[in-house]
């Protein structure tokens, strides 16, 4: 089975190059789509050895991620990993990750910061507590960790997969897709590192809710 | 019971957009509980519009008993449809700016092609 990488990034020259090297161990390819970075992250990327698509414009971490997955059903990619780019993600969960998608138990799986002891602050508790509650409201279906970006979709979801929200609100989206596809879904609990980075690069509160309206906005207009 | 002209119009409109809203789900272009959120929606404009005193109660509630302020709210209402309306136009427009930058990213790398080839 070809298992691809796709790692949304932007602005993220400090940190790329050591995700993409730990998750080259479990994948054989590894593509990153620059979001209109004004940084050297095309770059450093590329020497990395990933494939590199660039966004001319910024354009959000769902469009992003969709432009990923288009490169990977390219790249006839049978299973594709979701990443994020600042390093939050232990590389090492990706293993435990594939393998209900490659044993076909699951079309798509989930990772759950919340499902072991990790050190979350309050606030990114908060954050995540609302979107999945909005999620739950707009699709009916309840997801333990339903924004985060760690991800892995089985061939049926590769197949499937399209997106059209732009922004974070995108991470429901793909919820919304589970649910209209019939995908089998499996959540497994991984480990998360918040640093400074990574609150500085999050999702704000006031963003938060701006994303929270416009899934709701969407939900009547589909 | 007598029905006036609104009280016939609305609830037809109700059942047409529910209607459409389950020929969505059956098209697969909605979920099933996208259509059960979009029932009770137009069930409740049917509602409103069958038992008036519903809405006399809401008058109690929320103070909009004159006629003065009936208009404020019905402007406010055609305002929100603007903005809806207007919503719903940036939200197109963002998608096809999002569909001209992933086409430009993939040709950058040559897979533009390759789709076409395949499809």
């Amino acid at each position: 089975m070809k298992i691809v990488a796709v790692i949304p990034a932007y602005n993220e020259e400090t940190r790329i190059v050591s995700v993409i090297r730990a998750a080259f161990a479990f994948v054989s390819a590894v593509i990153v789509v620059d979001d209109g970075s004004v940084d050297r992250t095309a770059e450093v990327a590329r020497d990395a050895g990933a494939i590199v698509l660039i966004h001319p414009e910024n354009s959000g971490s769902g469009a992003a991620t969709m432009t990923g997955v288009e490169a990977a059903r390219h790249l006839k990619a049978d299973i594709i990993v979701t990443l994020d780019a600042d390093g939050q993600h232990d590389p090492k969960d990706i293993p435990a990750m594939l393998q209900p998608a490659m044993e076909e138990r699951a079309d798509i799986v989930f990772a759950n910061r919340f499902g072991q002891r990790n050190r979350i602050p309050l606030v990114r508790r908060l954050a995540n507590g609302m979107g999945n509650l909005i999620t739950f409201v707009v699709t009916g279906r309840w997801v333990s960790d339903s924004q985060c970006g760690f991800k892995v979709f089985g061939p049926k979801a590769v197949a499937q997969l399209d997106l059209r929200m732009s922004g974070f609100e995108y991470c429901t989206e793909i919820v919304r897709e589970s649910v209209q596809h019939h995908w089998h879904i499996i959540q497994i609990p991984t480990k998360v590192v918040y640093s400074e980075y990574t609150m500085a690069k999050g999702q704000s509160f006031a963003n938060g809710i701006r994303t929270a309206l416009k899934i709701l906005l969407r939900s009547f207009l589909r | 019971m007598t029905l006036t002209p609104y009280q016939i119009v609305t609830p037809l409109v109700s059942l047409i957009a529910i209607t459409y809203a389950w020929s969505l789900v059956f098209r697969r272009k909605k979920t099933l509980w996208e259509a059960v959120l979009w029932s009770l929606f137009w069930g409740m404009v049917a509602w409103f519009a069958l038992q008036p005193d519903v809405v006399g109660y809401l008058a109690v509630v929320t103070g909009i008993q004159d006629r003065e302020n009936a208009v404020v709210i019905t402007f406010l209402g055609i305002l929100f449809l603007l903005v809806f309306t207007l919503v719903i136009r940036i939200e197109e427009l963002e998608q096809r700016q999002t569909r001209l930058v992933r086409q430009m990213a993939l040709k950058d790398v040559g897979m533009e092609g390759k789709k076409k080839e395949e499809g």
